[in-house]
């Protein structure tokens, strides 16, 4: 049984790592948040699978319930700095910062 | 240690890592840097360290990643860099960075193999912890026993520390209307804009329930991982998810800026206070088992059970006051009006 919560964790790192691509090619910062978002909730997943594999699933049920109650305080917050600002990308599509000079 | 999960989660914290850096707009740094708390926290977790993990959660969900939004929020998103000359800084410190890490790579080989029982760390004075900590103060988890009893002259100081990084937030941009010199553009209202009627409800209706858990967490962190830093920082976060969804001013009718320094003082003191409490009766400080003469009905045992109780209470109070205090300064310029 213990192979198969194993394999299962695996899975989800790998799956983790699809969202990680998103959350660093962007290409704005909405799939970022998005991406991050989706990383936080594999993460309480994932903490319980750890939890089963240790066969003490009540030592790490408070930190899952901790993300589980905490995750989309951080998403609220980007949302509201794009309420206010706006622009999801400074300078459009794609664009990347030049470097400036000091 | 399942090796599997290891390597892939390791993985993924290098790829967030070197991603954090490279990126050029703070913002997505931030972003990216939330995904690596994230993957830190199911580090620790997947090593045993449940209550470290427990801290990296509460504090890289709930607060830090907040506050660096609240930061690139009344600053800017664009990294400066320069372009032209230090060359041979760069050089200098590449060089550094390498030797460095050869210097750690060979000094790896002499380490002990993870969980060892014989590395000198666990051979004299952790199977006391292990075998003693129950006996001596009835508290389950070793941690909680080792950071508030056996260790608690240096978690009094740790709490110290959180304090006096609070007081120099607000010495930093506190400022107040009389003696305002500098000329700070407006900063830059958070939630201003539509009501956001399914956001506020949820919020809403969410923040007595994180509020009960966070104070789960400090009363539950004898039996199972959290305590006293964990519960605050929880506590906290209601507080800054309130403010998000509503408007700063919301939670300085709650929280006033007095009321939070007063807080955070009257948290340290309540650590404080317990050790001198203990000196007073005759024990050394912050020797809770003479704290059974004044409390009714409890052995020496149970009185170092509920001393460490008493001051988990005075360490959440202050993480909270503390909290809240930094996202409001930062939220509106230290000026407490708006944000």
């Amino acid at each position: 049984m213990d192979s198969f919560f194993i394999g299962t964790g695996v899975a989800l790192c790998l799956l983790m790592l699809l969202t990680l691509h998103r959350a660093i090619h962007g290409p704005t910062a909405i799939d970022r948040i998005m991406g991050v978002n989706v990383i936080g909730t594999k993460t309480t997943i994932l903490l319980v699978i750890i939890g089963t594999i240790y066969h003490r699933v009540d030592m790490f049920i408070d930190i899952a319930l901790a993300y589980a109650l905490l995750n989309f305080i951080v998403t609220i917050a980007a949302s509201r700095y794009f309420q206010q600002h706006k622009n999801l990308n400074p300078k459009g599509y794609g664009y990347r910062f030049p470097a400036e000079d000091d | 240690m399942i090796w599997q999960l290891d390597l892939s989660i390791l993985t993924l914290i290098v790829i967030c890592a070197f991603a954090t850096i490279m990126v050029k707009d703070l913002l997505s740094a931030a972003i990216i840097f939330g995904a690596y708390s994230f993957l830190m926290c199911l580090l620790w977790t997947e090593m045993g360290a449940v209550d470290v993990a427990f801290t990296e959660a509460s504090v890289g969900a709930g607060v830090s990643t907040v506050l660096f939004f609240a930061a690139v929020h009344q600053t800017t998103r664009r990294v400066r860099t320069r372009k032209s000359g230090r060359m041979l800084a760069k050089v200098f410190a590449l060089m550094a960075a390498l030797l460095t890490g050869l210097v750690l790579i060979i000094a790896e080989t002499d380490f002990p193999g993870f969980a060892s029982p014989f590395t000198p760390a666990s051979l004299h004075l952790s199977p006391y912890y292990i075998t003693q900590s129950l006996h001596d103060t009835n508290v389950p988890n070793i941690v909680t026993s080792v950071l508030a009893d056996y260790r608690g002259f240096d978690t009094m100081f740790e709490t110290a520390v959180i304090f006096t990084a609070g007081l120099a937030v607000i010495a930093i941009l506190r400022r107040y209307k009389r003696d305002d010199r500098c000329d700070l553009p407006e900063p830059y209202v958070i939630s201003e804009g539509y009501p956001d009627t399914i956001i506020r409800f949820i919020a809403r209706q969410l923040a007595p329930f994180i509020q009960l858990f966070a104070l789960y967490v400090v009363a539950h962190g004898h039996h199972s991982p959290g305590g006293g830093f964990q519960g605050g920082v929880i506590l906290g976060a209601s507080f800054i998810l309130l403010a998000i969804s509503y408007d700063s001013r919301m939670i300085i009718g709650i929280m006033s800026e007095r009321l939070n320094i007063l807080l955070g003082n009257i948290g340290v003191l309540i650590y404080a206070g317990i050790g001198f409490l203990c000196l007073l009766l005759g024990a050394n400080f912050l020797d809770y088992s003479v704290l059974s003469k004044v409390l009714p009905a409890t052995d020496k045992i149970m009185a170092r059970s509920h001393g460490m109780l008493g001051i988990e209470i005075g360490v959440a109070i202050a993480v909270m006051a503390i909290v809240i205090s930094i996202y409001l300064n930062i939220i509106s310029h230290g000026k407490y009006d708006k944000g």
